[in-house]
C-alpha cells in the first residue's frame, strides 16, 4: 500500500498497456504460441518463424491502408483482385509488350495504385457506397486480368526479379523488411500526424468533419490510392515469390486481411483502431493455421479452429474493453 | 448503291482472305494443332491394352528422352522396406475427383502394408494455400510428398524445397516443372485419348462413319492436341471415316448444346457421331442428341467426367465415355513412391510395377503412363462419383 503512491505512473501505464486493444491480444497470441509450442517442437523455431514472415507478408501490406479505411468507417474488398491485376498487367506488359522488366514492375504497380484511384474517385465523386463500389470492381479488375491474360502465364523471369519473394537479407526474408518499415512508418502517420486524426473524424463522424473544415474529399482519395499501391506492390512480391503471373492471384485474400484488421481491434463501423494491432492480428491468424498444420490439424479443421478462435478474441477483447470503459 | 458497293467488297475481302484458309486447311480436321502427332498403331477392343503397352515399349526404347527429373538430397538412412509416411497434396479437397484418388491412394497404402499416406490440401484451388501446406510438411518431416500441381511453375520452388530436405516428391495429375519432382504419373497421353475416342466411335458406328466435332476453340491447346492426334490415327487407321466439321462451343453448356443441335440439323441422317471434346460438350451433345430423338442413329463420343454423362449412359442414349481412372491414379502414384523409395525406381529405368496395375511405362523423361484410358460405360460408370 505504500509503495504504491511511490511510483504510480509506470504501473499505471503498463495496465493502461494490458487492458488496451492491442494489449488484450498480444496475451491472446502470447498464449497461442506458448499453446502450440507445446503442441510440436518445429513450430518455436526461428526457420519456421521467417518462413511465415514470408507468407504473410502480402496480407501484411495490404491490412495497413485496410486499417485506414476501415478507420474511415470505409472497405475495400476490391484488394485481391487489385493483386491479380497488378501481377497480370506486370506479366504481360513484361512479355508481350516487351518492357524492360524495371519498367514493367513499375507499371504494374501503377496500374494498381490507379485501380484503387478510381474506387476512391467514384466513391468521393459519384458518392457510391465504398461496399458497392468496391464489391463491383472485385468483380471488375478480375475480369479485366483474365482478359488481358487469355489464360496464358508469364513466366521465365530473371534470377534478380525473385531476390524480393524468395531472398534473404540479413538472415531474414528481403519482403519482410518491407512489411516492418512499412508499419512503422504507417503506423506512426496514423498515430501521430494530422492525417491520422482526420481519419479518425472521418470515421467518427464524416459530417462533422466536413463542416470542421478537413478535407474529406481529398484523404478518402489518398487512402483508396493508397490501398490499390498497396495491393499492387503486394502483387509483385507475390509474383516475386511464385515466379508465375496467373489471372487469379491474390483470389480472396480480402477476406483475410478484413479478419486480421477487424482481430487487430478496428471497428467495422469506423472512429478506432490502429496499425500494431492490425499486425498482431495478421501475426496470430498466420501463426494459429501454421502452428495447428504443424502439430497435425488438417486444413479443413485448421480453419473452423481459426474461424472460433477469431470469435474468441473478439468477444474477450469487447468483454475488457467493456469492463475498463464502466470502471 | 453505296452500300451494295461496301458490302460487295467486304465480302470480296472475305472471300480472298478465306480463300488461302480453306485451301489448304482440309490437311488436319478444323481445331487441330500444327504439332507433331504420334499416331499410337491400330488394334481395339481387349487386345488394345496388350498390344499398346508392347508398341510403346519399342517406342519408346527407340527414341527415350533422357531423365529430366529432379532428385532428393541423399539421406544417411535407407528406408528400403521400412514404414514410411507420405502426405498427398491434391489441389483441393472436398470435390470427388480427388476424393477418388485419395481413394485409391489408401487402397495402395493397405496392400503394401508399410506406407501410411494423409491427404491434406486447401479446400479451394488457390496456389498460395498449397504451397503453405506443402511448406507446413517440409517442416514437419514426411518422407514423401504426393502432389497435384494447382501451378506449375509457382509449385515448382517449395517442391525443390522439400528434395533439398531429403524429401521424395511424387506429382500425378497435374505436372510441375520436371526437375521440382522426381516423377510424375501421367494419366491419359494425348494420342492414347485420340486412339480411343476413334476406336470407340468406329466400333459403335462402323470404319466408314461421317461425325462432327465440337470443341471449346480451335487454339485451346489440350483440345487442339487431341484433334490433330485423333486425325493422324484416324488417317492411318480408319481412312474411310468421314470428317463433316468442327465446331467451337467455347466450355459453355447452352452454346455447346446449340453447336450439336446445328450439326444435327445441318448433316441429319449423313451424320453418324459426334465427338465431344471437353466435359461440358459432352453431356450437351447427348442432351441435343437425346432431344432429337437420335440416340440410335448418332453416337456421342466425348471426354466426361462420370458424374455428368450418368443420366445419359443409364438412359442408353452413350455407350462410352473417355477418361482415365482417379482411383487407378492415386493407387499408381503411391506404388510408384514406395518403388523409388525401396530403390526398385530409379532414373533411367523404362518401367514400374504398380500392383494392381502391372507393369506401367516410363514416358517423357521423367513421367510414368497410367496406361490406355478408361472407358465409362453401363457397367461400371455408377462405381464412380466426381
Amino acid at each position: 500500500m505504500q509503495s504504491a503512491p511511490r511510483n504510480p505512473t509506470v504501473v499505471e501505464k503498463l495496465r493502461r498497456y494490458l487492458i488496451s486493444q492491442e494489449g488484450v491480444l498480444f496475451l491472446i497470441m502470447l498464449v497461442a504460441v506458448l499453446f502450440l509450442a507445446t503442441r510440436t517442437d518445429k513450430f518455436l523455431t526461428v526457420d519456421n518463424l521467417l518462413q511465415q514472415g514470408r507468407f504473410m507478408t502480402e496480407v501484411g501490406l495490404i491490412a495497413i491502408p485496410m486499417t485506414y479505411i476501415i478507420i474511415t468507417g470505409g472497405i475495400d474488398l476490391s484488394v485481391g483482385s487489385i493483386m491479380g491485376l497488378t501481377a497480370i498487367v506486370l506479366g504481360w506488359s513484361w512479355q508481350e509488350l516487351g518492357f524492360p522488366l524495371e519498367l514493367a514492375i513499375v507499371t504494374g504497380v501503377l496500374s494498381g495504385t490507379l485501380a484503387g484511384f478510381v474506387n476512391g474517385l467514384f466513391i468521393v465523386r459519384v458518392g457510391v457506397p465504398p461496399l458497392i463500389m468496391t464489391l463491383a470492381t472485385l468483380a471488375l479488375f478480375r475480369g479485366l486480368a483474365e482478359g488481358i491474360s487469355q489464360a496464358r502465364s508469364a513466366r521465365g523471369y530473371p534470377e534478380w526479379f525473385f531476390e524480393l519473394g524468395q531472398g534473404e537479407v540479413l538472415g531474414i526474408p528481403t519482403q519482410l523488411w518491407l512489411v516492418i518499415v512499412s508499419v512503422i512508418i504507417f503506423a506512426i502517420v496514423l498515430a501521430r500526424t494530422q492525417l491520422g486524426r482526420a481519419l479518425y473524424a472521418i470515421g467518427n463522424n464524416e459530417t462533422g468533419a466536413r463542416f470542421s473544415g478537413l478535407r474529406v474529399n481529398r484523404y478518402l482519395l489518398l487512402i483508396y490510392s493508397f490501398s490499390g499501391f498497396m495491393s499492387g506492390l503486394a502483387g509483385y512480391i507475390f509474383v516475386s515469390r511464385v515466379s508465375t503471373t496467373r489471372s487469379d492471384m491474390g483470389t480472396g485474400i480480402e477476406l483475410d486481411v478484413i479478419a486480421a484488421v477487424v482481430l487487430g481491434g478496428t471497428s467495422i463501423f469506423g472512429g478506432t483502431g490502429s496499425v500494431v494491432g492490425t499486425m498482431i492480428g495478421v501475426v496470430l491468424i498466420q501463426l494459429l493455421k501454421n502452428g495447428l498444420a504443424l502439430s497435425g490439424v488438417t486444413s479443413d479443421a485448421t480453419i473452423v479452429v481459426i474461424g472460433s478462435v477469431l470469435i474468441f478474441a473478439i468477444l474477450v477483447n469487447n468483454f475488457v474493453q467493456l469492463r475498463r470503459d464502466g470502471s | 448503291m453505296k452500300k451494295v458497293f461496301a458490302l460487295s467488297l467486304i465480302l470480296a475481302l472475305l472471300v480472298m482472305v478465306g480463300m488461302p484458309l480453306s485451301a489448304d486447311g482440309h490437311e488436319r480436321w478444323d481445331g487441330a494443332d500444327d504439332l507433331a502427332v504420334n499416331p499410337l498403331a491400330c488394334g481395339m477392343g481387349d487386345e488394345m491394352m496388350t498390344d499398346d503397352s508392347d508398341d510403346m515399349a519399342e517406342e519408346e526404347e527407340m527414341e527415350m528422352m533422357e531423365y529430366d527429373g529432379g532428385q532428393p538430397a541423399m539421406m544417411d538412412m535407407d528406408m528400403a522396406g521400412m514404414d514410411i509416411t507420405l502426405v498427398d497434396v491434391p489441389k483441393l479437397i472436398g470435390i470427388g475427383y480427388f476424393a477418388a484418388t485419395t481413394l485409391g491412394q489408401q487402397q495402395a497404402a493397405e496392400e503394401l502394408g508399410n506406407v501410411s499416406v494423409t491427404t491434406d490440401a486447401p479446400t479451394e484451388a488457390n496456389i498460395d494455400d498449397q504451397i503453405q501446406v506443402i511448406d507446413t510438411y517440409i517442416t514437419q518431416g514426411v518422407d514423401g510428398i504426393l502432389f497435384a500441381a494447382n501451378d506449375p511453375v509457382a509449385i515448382a520452388p517449395v517442391l525443390r524445397k522439400a528434395l533439398e530436405a531429403g524429401i521424395h516428391v511424387v506429382g500425378y495429375d497435374a505436372n510441375s516443372e520436371p526437375d521440382a519432382r522426381e516423377w510424375f504419373v501421367n494419366q491419359a497421353e494425348f494420342n492414347g485419348i485420340a486412339k480411343a475416342l476413334v476406336d470407340s466411335l468406329a466400333d459403335q458406328m462402323g470404319a466408314d462413319a461421317s461425325f462432327g466435332i465440337v470443341t471449346s476453340t480451335f487454339t485451346t491447346p489440350n483440345q487442339a492436341r487431341w484433334i490433330a492426334e485423333m486425325w493422324a490415327y484416324a488417317s492411318e487407321c480408319y481412312p474411310d471415316l468421314t470428317w463433316l466439321e468442327t465446331l467451337e462451343a467455347q466450355e459453355d453448356a447452352a452454346l455447346s448444346f446449340q453447336q450439336a443441335q446445328t450439326l444435327i440439323n445441318k448433316y441429319g441422317e449423313d451424320m453418324d457421331g459426334i465427338f465431344a471434346m471437353t466435359s461440358v460438350a459432352t453431356p450437351n451433345s447427348a442432351d441435343a442428341v437425346q432431344q432429337a430423338g437420335l440416340c440410335e442413329d448418332v453416337a456421342v463420343v466425348g471426354l466426361a467426367t462420370p458424374n455428368g454423362m450418368k443420366p445419359y449412359v443409364n438412359a442408353g442414349c452413350v455407350r462410352d465415355v473417355i477418361l482415365w481412372n482417379p482411383v487407378d491414379l492415386g493407387y499408381a502414384a503411391v506404388y510408384v513412391t514406395r518403388a523409388v523409395v525401396d530403390g526398385e525406381f530409379a532414373p533411367g529405368d523404362g518401367s514400374v510395377m504398380a500392383g494392381r496395375l502391372g507393369e506401367l511405362m516410363v514416358v517423357n523423361g521423367s513421367e510414368v503412363l497410367l496406361g490406355p484410358p478408361f472407358v465409362f460405360n453401363a457397367d461400371n460408370i455408377n462405381d464412380f462419383d466426381f
